[in-house]
């Protein structure tokens, strides 16, 4: 019942987001298309979070590591096919993810975190310095290839095809880590956020366990920033920078960590919110600060708890996860 | 002019603020299990303050490190009884979350008021001069700086070890239920803990204003350095953070001298290092 359930919410989501271009303004489906990779790189996020209970300030290394990467080889390989740009951004963070998840899960709680945010300080620096690669601070600026298909090619020039594609794959990828946390491994990390003694006792190795999940997150993250770069033609230091973590990290908070859809939320809102605070005020990261500290203070469940609050509230339905799990979620 | 005794010397001026902001850190860190992300937000208060300081008192410099410390003092103990007391019992995770956040507010504000580019603090009389030091002409200021750093490290090692308040520190840490029930005032130590900190890191604020320029990018500089120091000396070793403040001072200061290109790599690298062939850091117990 509950699976039917959520994948009549996945056709119906997808279903909505074809029609878009047909009724959203230029503007707007720009700002859609942000959204979109948005929510997948705060998704990626959540299941180290939200799911794994592991708190990274180093996530945006490889969202970065993938936007770079991407950049650089649309750059240096003519002719490179769309596909291929993106798979060199996912491969290289997925080696990255590896080797730099066995060096840090060693570590836990307020030592990862700290840790996490070293490496992602060193990729900012070598991001930095090494300016015949990656532009340092001016950036790169690429023209996006055209999607071959083997018995035709579409032109990636207009926004409504790069929307359509980044709706199929960047959607699919969320559909992905969404299977992801239903599946034996996915399974594995929540129990071992809960009790990992007993998970160690049952005979399960947690330190494989995290690895993988750690490497999977990357390279979602890379997929995101690889999507990211095509998007805006354009790739700066600020992709790899700790601010891109903090973004995410506010867009995951408040959407809300227990549930698999609050970071998606969480997206939206953020965008949102950027765009249209940035055209009132230059003060809208304070906003966003304010934002966040109450919520850490007093809902830190994020806008989906409020939202499962208000409806059990109206509908007098009771969570089967009594907002502990993020397992029993439905989407 | 020989170079090698002045970087030498640059060397221990920065290993001095950067022990002066990674004491407080290490100090709240391992009597709280706190990881304060805020702590270099705050440092960056207490230039700023510094830096108001001065310009309302011309040149007060002795005033500012006076008071920049004491408001610190305040900010830390109202943001540990109203905001981290609260979250604290949701676990690590959220008091990672708030300290974050709050840095991030810090840092917006301070952006706000001040404007986001450098303020140059100077700082004149005698600590503005220069004076001879083994054959070389050397500004005081970065001696002043390391004297400093032995001042309140000496210190900090005496309170801890030597007197009453530190025998109540290391009893509250070891087991806080216990300490309470005999009669100590367990969450009002970590109150004072928590501020001392903070103007620990107003001070080092204070003191860093003139030897760096002022400006918002200056928190995370020095927060990112003042982490691999406590990562290399050991997670909430007192010792620990003086040996890589030394270590991490001599590297900064030599690599830009051998290595111009490398040298924020440098630091990384010794970190890397460090927590392959001891995760724990060189003082650090064994977790």
């Amino acid at each position: 019942m509950k699976q039917k359930n959520t994948s009549f919410i996945i056709i119906a989501l997808f279903l909505a987001g074809a029609f878009m271009p047909l009724i959203l303004k230029q503007y707007h489906l720009n700002m859609l298309t942000e959204i979109i990779i948005f929510a997948l790189f705060a998704v990626s996020y959540n299941l180290l979070l939200g799911y794994a209970g592991l708190l990274s300030f180093g996530h945006a290394m490889f969202f970065g590591l993938g936007a770079f990467m991407t950049a650089v080889a649309i750059i240096h390989i003519p002719g490179l096919a769309l596909w291929n740009a993106i798979l060199i951004g996912v491969v290289t963070t997925i080696i990255a993810g590896f080797v730099i998840g066995s060096l840090l899960l060693r570590h836990k709680g307020a030592y990862f975190a700290l840790l996490t945010l070293a490496f992602n300080a060193l990729f900012y620096a070598v991001a930095t310095k090494w300016h015949s690669v990656t532009g340092g601070d001016d950036g790169l600026s690429i023209t996006r290839p055209d999607l071959s298909l083997g018995f035709t090619s579409i032109s990636m020039a207009s926004l409504t095809h790069f929307y359509y594609l980044t709706l199929i794959i960047v959607g699919a990828a969320i559909v992905f880590c969404w299977y992801f946390t239903h599946t034996a491994m996915g399974k594995t990390v929540l129990l071992m956020r809960e009790n990992e003694e007993r998970m160690k006792f049952l005979g399960y190795n947690t330190n494989i366990s995290r690895l993988l999940l750690f490497t999977f997150t990357g390279a979602v993250a890379g997929l995101a920033g690889s999507f990211y770069t095509l998007h805006f033609q354009f790739v700066s230091i600020s992709a790899i920078s700790v601010d891109m973590t903090t973004a995410v990290l506010l867009m995951a908070f408040v959407g809300g960590t227990k549930t698999f859809w609050g970071p998606i939320l969480g997206a939206f809102v953020y965008i949102i919110l950027q765009n249209y605070l940035s055209n009132i005020t230059d003060r809208w990261p304070l906003f966003m600060g304010f934002i966040f500290v109450s919520m850490v203070l007093f809902i830190p469940g994020g806008l989906s708890e409020v939202i499962m609050n208000i409806r059990q509230r109206l509908f007098g339905k009771k969570d089967n996860n009594g907002g502990k799990s993020a397992a029993s979620e439905e989407v | 002019m020989n170079e090698i005794p002045v970087f030498f010397l640059h060397g221990l001026a920065y290993a001095g603020l950067l022990f002066l902001v990674s004491a407080g850190l290490t100090l709240v860190f391992g009597m709280m299990n706190v990881l304060n992300f805020a702590h270099a937000a705050m440092y960056m208060l207490g230039a700023y303050f510094s830096y108001s300081i001065m310009m309302h008192f011309t040149g007060q410099f002795w005033l500012s490190l006076l008071v920049c410390p004491a408001i610190l003092f305040i900010i830390g103990a109202l943001i540990e009884r109203f905001l981290l007391r609260r979250v604290h019992k949701f676990g690590h995770v959220q008091e990672l979350l708030l300290t974050f956040g709050l840095a991030y507010i810090i840092t917006e504000l301070v952006k706000w008021y001040w404007g986001n580019y450098p303020l140059a603090v100077n700082i004149g009389g005698f600590l503005g001069s220069t004076i001879q030091i083994i054959g070389i002409t050397y500004p005081v200021y970065r001696i002043f700086i390391f004297l400093c750093a032995i001042f309140v490290g000496t210190v900090m090692a005496l309170i801890l070890y030597k007197t009453r308040l530190g025998i109540i520190l290391r009893a509250a840490v070891n087991d806080s239920e216990m300490t309470n029930t005999l009669g100590v005032n367990v969450p009002l130590v970590f109150m004072g803990v928590f501020a001392f900190g903070a103007a620990l890191s107003g001070f080092a604020g204070v003191i860093a204003g003139p030897l760096l320029s002022t400006f918002p990018g200056m928190a995370q500089e020095i927060l990112l350095d003042a982490f691999v120091v406590i990562v290399v000396g050991g997670f909430g070793s007192l010792g620990g953070a003086v040996v890589a403040s030394l270590l991490i001072g001599q590297l900064q200061s030599f690599g830009v001298l051998l290595f111009p290109k490398l040298s924020i790599a440098l630091v990384y690298l010794l970190m890397a290092v460090v927590l392959i062939i001891k995760p724990s850091g060189l003082f650090g117990e064994e977790q």
